[in-house]
């Protein structure tokens, strides 16, 4: 058992808003799992809530036993650099940094600097993107800045990776090739990939997909 | 995170630039400034501590009430009542007892030199040329070791004084106004006597109007001008630390009837201007750091709104709360630093150049050496560096704790791109 929900809800802005009611949700070590549903549906708030970015308003959520709102801040940011993944719709890379700086920042949080930079540039060759580590976010495409994103993700070689419609700004091409390559993570290293999409498509690929609408898992 | 706050201020090199600069002139300023003011300072405290003696031993002034005679009335009386009322200075402005006071200073180890001075005032003539000034007898050998009198000469020997036969040593100003020179005679007459000739046997210049109007002799020959044998009405004491003065006066105080006051009492009014420049030299370099310190202010709250996106995504890899404070704060402690240390370097130099400069035509022209007074004291150099460090990072604060309250979740939901 990896990530447990139990009896989740969550409640945002003034005057409140509902946005997930009564999620119970297992998610077991090394699956693929897709949220899909409608705009607003909550998808991306359970993405966050199971992440530990956000907190639940009701319920708990544990990951590898321990329960998130348990952890001391200092624990929880060390598990999110040492255990979890995080993908989002944009790229996020920082615009000073170049692109092999980019992927080792998590590396950078636990001076693991010199023994992540092989395995860097070996993602940053498994992504088609050779001898571009010293570019800067600017000099790169959508598709490869999304792809060094990925490899950024993956550096610390975590347990989890989180996936906030990583093809949403991306063209058909590049966007098969991003869950290629998250789909090849899940494979070969056993790595628990959730992922929130639109693509109905993109979604069936995983091996679970949770529907959700109105903030229910149905 | 410090890779990271140098990569953000190098990303805007003009805005950090500019950032920069301000924290740089508000430096320069104070240091300038401060050396320029201090400088003079230090010129005119050394005039005063140098030139002078530091504690001056005089007879006190008193002046008489309507009662001051009660005690002296022989016959018994309930009321007096005064046609005139008593008034007017009570003493003969000498000192009563100097063996006294030369016996005690000479076995206080705290005394350098002193020199029992008798002060005239006097009509120097020379042919048709009358100057009413004061002529100050003294035992040259002990006055050029309670004053630099002897380093101003720039005629003639002031220890010639010595020899005694009616020699004097006369002020610059004085001799161009008598057109006199040097070995030549001038009158010198005190009120209704008959005026006594006196040979010029050096002439000097402080660089001060007042001090080089007046003219120096041999303690016995003005005694015997103004016609009272034995008798001085200042005893001028060097000491050997002269910031003990003020200390050491007070005690002195309460030994006799005289007056005794050190040389920082004597020019009380020049330390209260001293204080005025400090708070008008404060003031105005400090409102310079203050605007700097809003420019970083200003760029630091700029930049926090503008990397909330970084902010989101550093927090998603774990790095904590301080991290991201230290990010910011950061940027603002490097600016600080770099304008600090840049505003240092060029403040120097700039004193540096200032010190080369010509002084300001004037009475301190001569005497400062020609040149600017510029101080290079470590302490304008800590206060500047103090000053804009410290504006630096209270201007830091605030915008590094806002960017540490960030939420990722937040910035996320509000679609930062």
């Amino acid at each position: 058992m990896a990530i447990n929900l139990v009896n989740v809800g969550k409640v945002i802005g003034n005057p409140q808003t509902r946005i997930l009611n009564n999620i119970n949700l297992t998610i077991a070590d090394g699956e693929f799992v897709s949220f899909v549903g409608r705009s607003g549906s909550g998808k991306s708030t359970l993405l966050y809530l199971l992440s530990s970015l956000d907190i639940a308003s009701e319920g708990f959520v544990e990951i590898d036993g321990m329960k998130v709102s348990d952890l001391k801040p200092d624990d929880l940011y060390q598990f999110r650099n040492l255990k979890m993944g995080f993908i989002f719709q944009f790229h996020y890379l920082l615009a000073e940094l170049t692109a092999l700086e980019n992927i080792l920042m998590p590396a950078r949080k636990t001076n693991q600097m010199k023994q992540k930079e092989g395995y860097a540039l070996d993602l940053l060759n498994q992504f088609g993107l050779k001898g571009k580590e010293k570019r800067l976010p600017r000099q790169l495409s959508g598709g490869e800045q999304q792809r060094v994103a990925i490899a950024r993700a993956l550096i610390m070689k975590p347990k989890y990776i989180f996936a906030d419609e990583p093809t949403g700004a991306l063209d058909s091409v590049n966007a098969k090739i991003v869950i290629d390559i998250m789909t090849r993570v899940n494979q070969e290293q056993g790595t628990t990939v959730i992922m929130v999409t639109h693509d109905a498509g993109f979604a069936q690929l995983a091996r679970k997909q949770i529907h959700l609408v109105d903030g229910k898992i149905v | 995170m410090i890779f990271l706050a140098f990569r953000y201020l190098f990303s805007k090199k003009k805005q950090t630039f500019f950032t920069i600069l301000g924290i740089f002139f508000g430096t320069v300023a104070f240091v300038g400034i401060s050396g320029l003011m201090l400088g003079f300072r230090g010129y005119i405290i050394d005039q005063l501590v140098n030139n002078d003696a530091h504690i001056h031993i005089e007879s006190r002034e008193e002046f008489l009430s309507q009662h001051s005679l009660d005690q002296s009335i022989k016959f018994p009386a309930l009321h007096v009542f005064w046609i005139q009322p008593p008034s007017g200075r009570k003493d003969n402005a000498l000192i009563e007892n100097p063996q006294q006071w030369y016996y005690r200073l000479k076995s206080d180890k705290r005394v350098a030199a002193f020199s029992g001075q008798l002060t005239a005032g006097v009509v120097f003539s020379v042919g048709k040329s009358n100057v009413s000034s004061s002529l100050t007898g003294c035992d040259p050998y002990a006055q050029v070791k309670v004053s630099t009198i002897s380093k101003h000469v720039i005629e003639g020997r002031f220890e010639d004084l010595a020899t005694g036969g009616n020699r004097i040593a006369i002020g610059e100003q004085l001799q161009k106004r008598l057109g006199v020179h040097l070995y030549q005679n001038v009158l010198v007459s005190l009120a209704d006597r008959p005026a006594t000739p006196f040979k010029v046997v050096a002439i000097y210049k402080f660089g001060n109007n007042n001090a080089d109007s007046q003219a120096y002799s041999s303690l016995a020959d003005v005694q015997k001008v103004n016609n009272t044998l034995n008798k001085v009405n200042v005893i001028a004491v060097k000491l050997v630390d002269f910031s003990q003065a003020s200390f050491i006066a007070k005690t002195w105080g309460h030994f006799g009837l005289e007056k005794v006051e050190s040389w920082d009492e004597i020019n009380g009014s020049i330390f209260n201007v001293f204080a005025i420049q400090d708070f008008i030299r404060f003031m105005s370099t400090g409102s310079i750091i203050l605007v700097a310190g809003f420019g970083i202010f200003n760029v630091l709250n700029m930049t926090v709104m503008q990397k909330r996106k970084d902010v989101a995504i550093l927090r998603s890899m774990g790095y904590t709360d301080g991290d991201i404070l230290q990010l910011f704060f950061l940027q603002g402690l490097m600016v600080g630093l770099m304008g600090t240390m840049t505003g240092l370097l060029v403040g120097f130099l700039v004193c540096k150049y200032a010190s080369t400069l010509p002084a300001v035509h004037g009475p301190i022209d001569s005497g400062a050496g020609g040149t600017m007074q510029i101080s290079f004291a470590n302490g304008i150099y800590i206060q500047a560096a103090i000053l804009s460090m410290m504006s630096a990072i209270i201007s830091s604060i605030q915008p590094a704790r806002t960017a540490e309250k960030l939420t990722p979740i937040e910035i996320i939901r509000a679609g930062a791109e």
